[in-house]
Formats: structure tokens, C-alpha cells, sequence
């Protein structure tokens, strides 16, 4: 195995996201700090607790799955974009890299820009949160281990949204359409399981694949979980192989990478 | 720019052999020797398809250790997609291809640490600077990061690029980056190295700069060289060997000196003054008439065949102008690509 090789496109994915910290280092700070200011400072009050947790709490959680998710699946499938848009992917494709290797690789550094991005904000929210309940995770090795399935998982989608799209305008399309309704309605911001939740959104939530990595990442950081924890980390580790196999699969193939 | 040496054997991963010479003599013997077995390069009936378009018909070709190798032909001749097979960027349809004696589908790690890809189009990763393309090229190879570091620093002081080493590639002149290309080819120490028109788009100047080069890679470290370009000029001055490609298919394969005759075949063009009566093929074996100038060219003509030769075609009417030249690898490649319906099998 060409460990070497896999370290660098590694490497290449981390000089790659400080190159452009502006674009995918600071927006999910702000972002956070931004969320928590309107929803915890501003209506907090008026909200009490959710599902028993003080509502920063509750809230914090989800918004680090947000950004683990825009991370992952937006900075990956760019990435790769990229690479062919400019013709860079041959550099790797001529190399003796295996397209495991290659997946790894590039898997590797989503995984270390993700678990970056979370502590982040995990950082930034228990700063501005703690006066109003936040506190530091209650399984800090669950956390790291959820972050990376999390991040192995949308990171696996993202580069497959890299090969299919053939321009940057297609490149919006599932991130729009798809990733950003289900992360809305996966329990980020109020909880699927409360009474009186629309009919509409309730089996929208019900469905969610992205409810119970959601719910495990509170489970993580609070300590309170809706599912049982063995079950949540099944389907989250469950998605999270089935995403990485097929991404792995169509590597493999050569789609859009060997003619 | 200064002169280009590579001052170790090429090992992948940066290894040195005990038992390999270390003398640029001594490699060359070593590679003469090496003729007699295998080729640096192989490749056997060779066809690629792009749905119904055939772009590479059973190609046959054997490049010795050591040579420099020309592969000519007009857009759309199948060199592009020859090389593409050959450094594991396109896969083949049918056919073997191999690096020294690595299979390039079946054994593709051994087969891409034994060859560098020098391609036309700059394909820099635009967040990295001068420096840090090199070392991450040599990484990708799986070279350890200090070896890494002293062969970029290495390549940029012989590419003339040290200067440069922490600015941006997409800052650069385009001789900038083509020597760049050429630097990142090589920082794996390929034993095989395959320019892409490496001078398209560059000045004169330049482009003699990089000819120097390119020889001194060639003829003091013995490093096997596939070039394709366009300028018939400079597969004329720098290589040994020539194929001209037209159709998918090898139409001619020679030393470059057999191809253009030595200097001493010769071209006749007569040019009349009036459009003769009759100009019949049997005239002359080879006899080209192009009625828009009102001329009759024969090519390919020893110094012995001249006067006889211009007896007859100022027989069939008044001569205007007479012009005699030594044949290149020009008139070889027009006959070749542009003349001569293409055959039905490579030959």
C-alpha cells in the first residue's frame, strides 16, 4: 500500500481548506455564533427547554452536525470538482495510487477538516452558550467517533457529487434540493419527537436518514438520546459503509476519471 | 538555463542499488545492453474505441532503453490517446502495453513508478505553489517527505525555477510553467519520460533552451524519451526514431535519418509557364502535379536521378522555374499524412 502516497493527498485536502480558510474555516464559526445569538440569547427564553435540555443544549448539537455536513459534503465533492475541472486528478491518476488509496486519501483529510470544524464549534458555542446551560460533551469519544463516521459518510456522497457534476452550477443542485431540507428537518433546530409537530413534518423527520445521526451527536455532547444508542450508531455506521463501498465501487469503475 | 542531469539511477521511492552503476558511462552501458532484452516500452496491438470512432487501430510499437523516440501525425492521428493508454490515464480496448516489463493495466503501480508524464495542458493544483507541486508530485509517488524536499529543491535549481519556488503556478510565464511540467515529470527519477508537445506555445528561445535539456537527459543519463509534437523541426533535431501515425495506425517507422534519406534525397519542383498539354503519372514514378501553381514535384530523388529526372518533366512544356532541395522530415510527413490514402493494416 502506497501509505506515502495516501498521507499526502491527505495533506494536499488540509493545505487545500487553509488556502481557502475564508471560505471554509470562519463561515461556520460566524454561522454558529450567529444561530446561537438569534435562537438561545434572542428567543430562548421563550423556547424553555426541548426534550428536557436547556434549549442551547439541545441546539448546540445540531448545529455542529450542519456544519460537519456542509464540511463534508460541500468542501469534498468541490474539491474533487476541481481537481478535474483543472485537470489536477491526473497528477494522482498517473501515480502508482491505487483508487482505494485514493478515496482514502482524500476521505482522510474531509476527516480531519471535519473533526476541526466540529471542535470548533463545539468551542464557539460553549463559549457563547454557557451562561445559558451549555456545557462540555458528556462522551467526548463518542463525539470523535460519531464526527468521523459523520464526515466519512457526507464526504463519500461529496465525492460522488464531484465525478457526476460537469459544471459548478450542477454542483448546487443535491446541496440545495436534497442536503439542505433534510438537514432542516432532521432535528437541528426543535425536536421531531414533541407533540403537535405537523403531520407533513413529523414522517418527513420520521424518514430523515439524517434524524438519527442528529440524535446521536445530542446523545454525545448531552448525554439524551431519543433512540437507543447501540441502534443509532448502527444506522449512522451502517450509512456511513454503504456511502464509503460505493464510493470506493464507482473509483473503481473509472467513471468520469479514465476514459 | 543549465544544463539537466539526473545524478542518480532512477529507483522508485528513492532507493539506490548497490549493484547499479553510478556513472553516466557506466548507465549508458548498462542501457545498450539492455536493447538486446526488454524494451522500455512495449506496446502489442494496441486498439482503443471511443464508441463507434476506432482512434487507435492495433498499434505495434517497441521503444528501446534509451532512445529518443519521435510519435508524429496530424490532429486526431491516436498519439494523444496512445500516450493516454500507455501512462494509465485512458484504458485500453483491447491490446498490452508495458513499461519496462510491467504490465500497464495489470501491474499499474510498478508500470507508472517507471515513467514520467510530461502533458500539454498545465495541469497545476492551484493551491499549492512552485515548491510544494514538486514535492507533493513526489509524495503521491510514495517518496519520504525528506527525499521529497531535496529533489523538488534539487529540480528547481536545475529548471532555473529556485527564484520562484514560493509563488503561485498560476502566477508564472508559460515557459515558467512549461519547465515546471517537465521538473514535475521527472521528480520520481521515471525511467521512461513522455512529452506531450512539451514546446507548444513557447518562444523561440525557449524552445532551444528546452531542446538542450531535453538532450542532456537523453544522451548523458540515458533516459528513454517518447515525444510527440507538431513541430516537425524538433522531432527532427532531438530524435533517433520516428514514427508518423495517420488514422489510429504507425503509416511509417524508421531512424529519422533513414525517413529523410540523410540529406541526400532530393526534391524536384518544376514550375511551367503555361499548364502543359498532358502531364502523365507514368512520367516519373512518384510524379505529383498540382495544377493551382502549374507544378510537377517528384520527391525522393538521389543526386543521380536529378538530371534525367528534370529531362523529363522539361519535356512536357515551357519551364517558368526550377527548384531542387534535400528532402525532411516535412516532405515526408505531408507524403505520409496528406497524400497517401491510409492503409489498411499497420505495417
Amino acid at each position: 500500500m502506497n501509505l506515502v502516497g495516501l498521507w499526502t493527498l491527505c495533506r494536499r485536502e488540509l493545505r487545500r481548506t487553509f488556502r481557502i480558510i475564508n471560505q471554509v474555516v470562519w463561515p461556520p464559526l460566524i454561522a454558529t455564533v450567529l444561530f446561537l445569538t438569534v435562537f438561545v440569547i434572542g428567543l430562548g427564553r421563550a423556547v424553555g427547554e426541548m426534550e428536557g435540555l436547556p434549549y442551547v443544549a439541545f441546539l448546540l448539537p445540531g448545529l455542529m452536525f450542519m456544519q460537519i455536513v456542509e464540511t463534508s459534503f460541500g468542501e469534498s465533492a468541490a474539491s474533487l470538482f476541481i481537481l478535474r475541472f483543472t485537470g489536477s486528478i491526473q497528477e494522482l491518476l498517473v501515480a502508482p495510487l491505487s483508487r482505494l488509496e485514493m478515496v482514502l486519501g482524500l476521505l482522510s483529510g474531509t476527516i480531519l477538516r471535519a473533526l476541526l470544524i466540529a471542535g470548533l464549534v463545539l468551542g464557539v458555542g460553549l463559549l457563547v452558550g454557557a451562561p445559558y446551560g451549555a456545557s462540555a460533551p458528556v462522551h467526548p469519544l463518542g463525539l470523535v467517533g460519531l464526527v468521523i463516521l459523520l464526515a466519512v459518510c457526507f464526504a463519500s456522497l461529496g465525492l460522488l457529487m464531484g465525478l457526476a457534476a460537469e459544471s459548478f452550477d450542477q454542483m448546487s443542485i443535491p446541496q440545495t434540493f436534497l442536503v439542505t431540507p433534510l438537514v432542516y428537518t432532521a432535528g437541528v433546530f426543535l425536536s421531531v419527537h414533541q407533540a403537535g409537530l405537523p403531520a407533513p413534518l413529523a414522517l418527513i423527520s420520521r424518514f430523515n436518514p439524517m434524524t438519527p445521526m442528529v440524535d446521536m451527536l445530542r446523545w454525545a455532547v448531552t448525554g439524551h438520546a431519543a433512540l437507543p444508542v447501540g441502534q443509532g450508531f448502527a444506522i449512522v455506521g451502517g450509512l456511513a459503509t454503504c456511502a464509503l463501498l460505493g464510493v470506493t465501487a464507482v473509483f473503481r469503475s473509472g467513471w468520469k476519471l479514465q476514459h | 538555463m543549465p544544463g539537466v542531469r539526473l545524478d542518480s539511477p532512477r529507483q522508485p521511492g528513492g532507493a539506490r542499488s548497490c549493484a547499479t552503476p553510478t556513472s553516466p558511462q557506466a548507465r549508458l552501458d548498462e542501457v545498450r545492453g539492455r536493447h538486446l532484452t526488454t524494451p522500455a516500452v512495449r506496446i502489442a496491438g494496441l486498439v482503443k474505441r471511443y464508441g463507434t470512432l476506432e482512434a487507435v487501430r492495433g498499434l505495434d510499437l517497441d521503444v528501446p532503453e534509451g532512445e529518443f523516440f519521435g510519435l508524429l501525425g496530424p490532429n486526431g492521428a491516436g498519439k494523444t490517446t496512445t500516450l493516454s493508454c500507455l501512462v494509465g490515464l485512458t484504458l485500453p480496448t483491447a491490446g498490452r502495453l508495458e513499461v519496462h516489463g510491467a504490465d500497464v493495466v495489470r501491474d499499474p503501480r510498478r508500470a507508472r513508478a517507471a515513467i514520467g508524464l510530461a502533458p500539454q495542458e498545465y495541469n497545476f493544483d492551484r493551491y499549492l505553489t512552485v515548491r510544494e507541486t514538486l514535492v507533493y508530485s513526489a509524495g503521491y509517488f510514495g517518496i519520504p517527505p525528506r527525499t521529497c524536499a531535496e529533489r523538488a529543491d534539487d529540480l528547481l535549481r536545475r529548471f532555473d525555477l529556485w527564484d520562484k519556488r514560493d509563488g503561485e503556478v498560476q502566477k508564472m510565464s508559460g515557459g515558467m510553467k512549461r519547465r515546471l511540467t517537465i521538473a514535475r515529470a521527472l521528480i520520481h527519477r521515471p525511467r521512461v519520460l513522455v512529452l506531450d508537445e512539451p514546446t507548444a506555445g513557447v518562444d523561440v528561445e525557449l524552445r532551444f533552451a528546452l531542446w538542450s535539456m531535453l538532450r542532456a537527459l537523453s544522451s548523458d543519463e540515458g533516459l528513454t524519451i517518447i515525444l510527440t509534437t507538431h513541430y516537425l523541426e524538433e522531432a527532427e533535431q532531438l530524435c533517433s526514431r520516428i514514427g508518423i501515425m495517420r488514422e489510429g495506425r504507425i503509416l511509417a517507422l524508421a531512424p529519422t535519418r533513414d525517413l529523410t534519406g540523410e540529406g541526400e534525397r532530393q526534391i524536384l519542383e518544376v514550375t511551367y509557364a503555361a499548364v502543359p498539354d498532358s502531364v502523365p503519372d507514368a512520367a516519373w514514378p512518384g510524379l505529383l502535379w498540382d495544377g493551382a501553381r502549374r507544378q510537377a514535384r517528384v520527391g525522393d530523388l538521389t543526386p543521380a536521378q536529378v538530371p534525367a529526372c528534370l529531362a523529363v518533366l522539361s519535356a512536357l512544356g515551357t519551364v517558368a522555374r526550377v527548384d531542387l532541395r534535400h528532402r525532411s522530415l516535412q516532405d515526408v510527413f505531408l507524403e505520409l499524412t496528406t497524400r497517401q490514402p491510409a492503409p489498411e493494416a499497420t505495417p
